[in-house]
């Protein structure tokens, strides 16, 4: 039995990381654990295996779709400005984050969750009050939250969802980010923080949901924006399903290999529902639920559990299609007529034409309801 | 660079690869053409261009500029459709082939294009193939099999770059300038020699490749061997001269890489030499192609680039060739700073939002990123990931995507090319320039100047006019009419006068000889882009239109063909709304047609787009409502063209569309006015159809408005005769709830838009009196008191001061 549902990056791929640091010749910023070209291929991932205690570890690609990208996210880094991963929902910004911290400082959990309750002390410091009160402010009596440890440490400190929290919680990054600096005045002259070098910030935002608020501009200035783009794509939006599935399913203790043609079915019913053009040409009324990769993966792994343990251990299109009601009839009642008009022309046509599993994907739409 | 020495004719041969528009490729170039000191250049061009290289090496002649190809396949040699053809060969500053030509000028070596000639390339490609691809612009030097291959794909992949164009920069551009030419040269070929090697042979034999590599290896080897070729080819005969006995002879050649390995092997292939040899001397061959050259601007050289032709963003590498010489160890960085800070300026000034730390960020950036993809230098896409990361400021979106337009708009540029004074002046420009004479209009100022003119007065004037119709059709850009009756909007019939303005600039010319292809004179380009037009598979409609266009350039000879082309698409066109709009055209050009001299008798055509229109009518019950005013115009104008029996087939028609169930209410309400007009109905019938909607269910009810519009539109003056509509309209609206009022509302303003003011108010005063008001009773209202004015203003400013 596995300690945790979801282990950490920097445990995930401890021994990549450790190889790639072993091997690692080139110039490092303060304070990084891999050099800007290590994190490339630690992300990116590389053709040839690295060689590590005799051991060769090879090191796949964890991040599709934009390569440029990363690598402006990673120069970004290293410089003054903080990083702020903007996109729809499901794009994959909280993984690359999550990436970049573990590759440049070795740890990922160095992180702010915001919400609409998150205050400044869950992003600064608070006290212990029983020591405050004990022997008075000292440091002893701190208790740092991400941000204060990201500085004490020089290490980058992630901030998910950041235009979930009020905008007067998010400013309070503001003077951080420029003069590098924290002050905490209970603790007098010794109240100055000076970030080590290695610190900074990745925040990512959601433009799609409801309910987050805008940024000042005064805080757009201190940082770096990227735009993260749903992938173009159904190759590889296929690649991404059958990689995380299979992944997920390794954790999970789950012994079953995912299916390709199914995956490539779901790869491209997301990819057609959210583009609103079918690969006949077919125009398709677009729902409004997100149709990110994220929830295909999540439909597809609900898929293969259910017939893990219920089925015979098979890869069932009816179970498919019932979680594809379940993801996608979430805001709006008329998104399920939506599907069902999908499936009887985009998928009709794509049964007729191609048959298989396709012919058994229309045939479960009896399930569409 | 591939040297081959053929000692039995005492030659040496350098082959160079080029890619076209590549900084790095021309200082190659220049280098090589410097050291080498050849006797002769042979550049990769149809050779039909010989005669304007004295002109594209002048001191005055300015890049951008091209080559303008052009035939006429009068006999039907290509293609039985006896089609025109044109394309360009663009040259900027930085083209190697124009860095050949002009560094072979400075040091008095003789220089020639050696490919086919333009129609010969032509009949040597395939249909949709090579320079017979079927696009706006083809470009001569299309260097595409370059950079679309597996190869390619592959290579790309594994350098971690994400196009063609970023692997060429970083290894052929930016590294390229520290590097030896040979070296330089060699891995050029290599790339080119495995790009060939993946491209399947039937791609190079369609395009016309083969052909054309055969043809230069020729000339190569003619020149080699002193056998020229009067009459086809126009290889300078100094070319010839060079060979002196004692010396070996020289010959540098450049040619787009792609050919490079195969001329190599034609060059070593002892038996095609020795075929050359034994042809000997050929005769000339009469082909009608025209070339000139004209001016070119940097917009369109990079639009062509579209295709992979040559290398992107031409200001950019024309600024790093303008660098170049200067500081060739860090003209990237320099070039990139310039673009980061001129696009940031424009930012700022635009937006508002960029701060000098923007900028030096931004440059950081584009250091960094270099420095992570392993360019010594940052180029191009590092420029780009720089303004995207530090110039957009929140999510990449349009609204916030105006750095990367200024940007992309710098790296493109505006420069406009320019000719030399002894650039051969193409008949079609000698014929603008006399007719300009002629009508006594400015060609020397670049300023709009305003004319005026009264067609219908005198032959002059009308002359002058059909002139600047015939520029505005050739899409000239030269003149715009600003007033005057426009036929093909059918609008400001009435007016007698037009007024132009118009403007010469050197695009003008450019545009012209852009269409030389299609005449030698403006009316005759005209009238041969008619026949074209007309060659494409148009409805009655859009012939009937462009009748209307030969109309007003005064295309006599062309009136009777276009007439019979009309005819022809009306008895096949089924399309309802095509043929009405040729309807109300040809009603328009009988009306006009002694105005514009035109002795074309339309009667016939207008009986018989009636007899279609009538019989296609009952198809158009359920029509949609967003094509029902289009459908009541074409009704309204078949009442008003058809007498007789046609006329009671028409009412024959309408009626049995009535009966119709389905018919769609606004339809229903026209047919009613229409019938009601022509004597065939009387009010009576209308109150009934009229109640019916509004007494019928709730859909029905709500089609009332719908019904109104129709019927106002064709007998608007039925509300003014007797009280029954109105006082149903009357108490339609006062059974209406005022949930379906509103929904109702934007349907009744519409069937109300069909009246006059004057009618409106006459209108209104009847409904007043139906509720025993007077007109002025509804129409004045009382004074609002001033001090209300003054708490309004407050209530404002207290509003605005708390938000």
């Amino acid at each position: 039995m596995k300690e945790s549902i979801k282990p950490p990056v920097e445990i995930r791929y401890q021994k990549e990381l450790a190889a790639l640091e072993a091997a690692d010749t080139a110039r490092k910023p303060g304070n990084w654990r891999l050099s800007p070209q290590a994190v490339r291929t630690f992300i990116l991932g590389s053709r040839e295996p690295v060689t590590y205690q005799g051991e060769t570890i090879s090191v796949r690609k964890k991040y599709f779709g934009n390569d440029a990208l990363v690598e402006r996210c990673i120069i970004t880094l290293a410089g003054n400005r903080g990083l702020m991963l903007v996109g729809e929902p499901g794009t994959a910004k909280t993984m690359l984050s999550e990436l970049l911290s573990a590759a440049i400082s070795g740890v990922s959990t160095n992180t702010i969750q915001g919400t609409a309750g998150t205050t400044e002390d869950m992003i600064k410091y608070s006290w212990n009050y029983a020591l405050l009160l004990a022997k008075g402010p000292n440091r002893e009596a701190l208790v740092p939250a991400p941000l204060y440890v990201g500085m004490e440490r020089g290490i980058l400190t992630r901030f998910e969802e950041i235009t979930r929290t009020p905008a007067e919680i998010q400013d309070s990054l503001i003077s951080v980010l420029s003069d590098k600096v924290l002050n905490v005045p209970e603790l007098g002259d010794d109240g100055f923080l000076f970030a080590k070098p290695g610190f900074n910030v990745i925040g990512t935002a959601n433009t799609r949901d409801k309910g987050v608020n805008e940024m000042s501009s005064a805080l757009k200035r201190r940082f770096n924006f990227e735009t993260v783009m749903p992938v173009r794509e159904v190759s590889l939006e296929k690649q991404i399903i059958l990689n995380e599935v299979s992944e997920l399913a390794a954790e999970n203790g789950i012994d079953m290999t995912p299916d390709e043609k199914a995956a490539e079915l779901l790869a491209s019913t997301y990819h057609e529902l959210r583009e609103g053009i079918s690969s006949y040409g077919h125009r398709i009324d677009k729902p409004s639920a997100v149709m990110s990769t994220a929830e295909a993966v999540s439909v597809y792994y609900q898929t293969m559990i259910s017939g893990y343990y219920y089925g015979d251990r098979s890869f069932d299109v009816d179970c498919l299609v019932q979680n594809l009601v379940g993801a996608i009839s979430k805001e709006n009642k008329d998104d399920l007529s939506k599907v069902k008009e999908y499936f009887s022309t985009v998928i009709k046509d794509k049964s007729s034409k191609e048959g298989g599993l396709w012919k058994k994907y229309y045939e479960a739409r009896k399930w569409l309801k | 660079m591939e040297k081959i020495l053929r000692s039995e004719e005492m030659a040496e041969i350098v082959l160079l690869p080029v890619r076209h528009h590549s900084p790095a490729c021309s200082f190659h170039v220049k280098k090589v053409i410097e050291d080498y000191a050849p006797s002769v250049i042979l550049i990769e061009g149809p050779e039909n261009a010989n005669e304007l290289i004295p002109v594209m090496v002048h001191p005055d002649t300015a890049a951008p500029f091209a080559i303008y190809y052009s035939y006429y396949d009068k006999a039907g040699q290509i293609s039985e459709e006896k089609e025109h053809y044109k394309c360009y060969y663009p040259f900027l500053d930085y083209s190697p082939e124009l860095v050949a030509l002009r560094t072979a000028n400075a040091l008095g070596i003789p220089a020639a294009f050696m490919d086919l000639s333009y129609a010969d390339i032509l009949a040597a490609s395939e249909k949709g193939q090579g320079l017979r691809k079927k696009e706006e612009k083809n470009n001569y030097n299309d260097d595409y099999l370059l950079s679309r291959n597996t190869y390619i794909k592959k290579l790309c992949e594994k350098a971690n770059l994400r196009s063609f164009d970023e692997f060429w920069e970083k290894y052929f551009e930016i590294e390229g300038l520290s590097r030896e030419s040979k070296d330089w040269f060699s891995d050029l070929l290599l790339y080119c020699t495995q790009a060939r090697e993946n491209t399947p042979e039937e791609v190079i034999r369609e395009d016309g490749s083969l052909a054309r590599e055969m043809h230069m290896a020729e000339t190569i080897l003619r020149v080699i061997c002193g056998i020229p070729a009067p009459g086809d080819s126009y290889i300078p005969e100094e070319a010839f001269l060079a060979k002196e006995p004692e010396i070996p002879l020289r010959i540098l050649v450049v040619t787009g890489g792609f050919h490079t390995p195969s001329l190599s092997a034609l060059l070593q292939d002892d038996e095609f030499v020795s075929s050359v040899k034994k042809k000997g001397r050929q005769k000339a061959k009469k082909q009608q192609q025209n070339v000139y050259l004209m001016p070119y601007s940097m917009e369109a050289a990079d639009a062509l680039n579209g295709y992979a032709s040559g290398m992107p963003y031409p200001a950019f590498y024309e600024q790093i060739w303008e660098k170049l010489f200067e500081s060739p160890e860090d003209c990237y960085k320099q070039t990139v700073l310039d673009f980061l800070v001129a696009c940031g300026k424009e930012t700022r000034k635009k937006e508002g939002n960029i701060s000098t730390y923007d900028e030096i960020c931004a440059v950081r950036m584009a250091d960094g990123l270099s420095f992570l993809r392993g360019k010594s230098e940052p180029g191009a896409y590092e420029l780009f990931d720089a303004v995207l990361s530090s110039y957009v400021k929140g999510e990449y979106t349009i609204a916030t995507d105006t750095p990367m337009l200024i940007l992309k708009k710098n790296m493109t540029g505006s420069a406009i090319g320019k000719l030399c004074g002894q650039a051969a002046i193409p008949p079609i420009v000698q014929d603008f320039e006399a007719q300009c004479k002629l009508f006594s209009l400015k060609t020397g100022s670049t300023l709009e100047t305003e004319v005026t003119l009264s067609p219908f007065s005198s032959d002059k004037q009308r002359e002058k006019s059909c002139f600047f119709h015939r520029m505005l059709f050739l899409n000239t850009s030269y003149a715009r009419r600003l007033k005057g009756p426009n036929l093909q909007r059918q609008k400001d019939r009435n007016l007698i006068r037009e007024i132009w303005r118009y403007k010469w600039s050197a695009q003008v010319n450019a545009a012209l000889i852009d269409v030389s292809v299609y005449g030698a004179t403006i009316e005759e380009a005209a009238d041969s882009l008619v026949k074209e037009e007309l060659k494409k598979e148009i409805g009655a409609g859009a012939c009937a239109l462009l009748l209307t266009k030969v109309f007003e350039m005064g295309l006599k000879n062309k009136l009777q063909t276009v007439y019979d082309q009309a005819q022809m698409l009306i008895q096949k066109d089924t399309d309802f709304y095509s043929l009405a709009d040729a309807l109300s055209y040809l009603k328009m050009m009988r009306e006009l047609g002694p105005l514009y001299q035109s002795e074309l008798d339309f009667e016939l055509l207008l009986q018989l787009t009636i007899r279609k229109l009538i019989s296609l009518l009952p198809s158009m019950v359920t029509v949609k409502e967003e094509d029902l005013n289009k459908c009541m115009n074409a009704i309204k104008l078949l009442y008003q063209l058809t007498k007789g029996d046609t006329q009671e087939e028409f009412f024959r028609i309408l009626m049995q569309m009535q009966k119709d169930p389905q018919i769609q209410a606004g339809l229903d309400g026209c047919i009613h006015g229409i019938l009601y007009g022509g004597g065939k109905e009387d009010a009576s019938l209308i109150e009934k159809a009229c109640l019916g909607y509004f007494r019928g269910t709730k859909v029905q009810m709500k089609k009332t408005a719908l019904f109104f519009r129709g019927l106002f539109f064709s007998a608007r003056d039925l509300i003014f005769i007797g009280e029954q509509i109105l006082s149903m309209l009357d108490i339609f609206l006062q059974q209406a709830e005022s949930a379906e009022f509103m929904e109702l509302l934007p349907e009744l303003r519409m069937a109300f838009t069909y009246f006059t003011p004057r009618e409106i108010d006459r209108i209104a005063e009847k409904a007043a009196a139906l509720h025993g008001k007077t007109g002025s009773d509804i129409t004045s209202l009382k004074e609002i008191p001033s001090d209300w004015y003054a708490y309004g203003k407050e209530l404002d400013c207290y509003i605005k001061d708390r938000t």
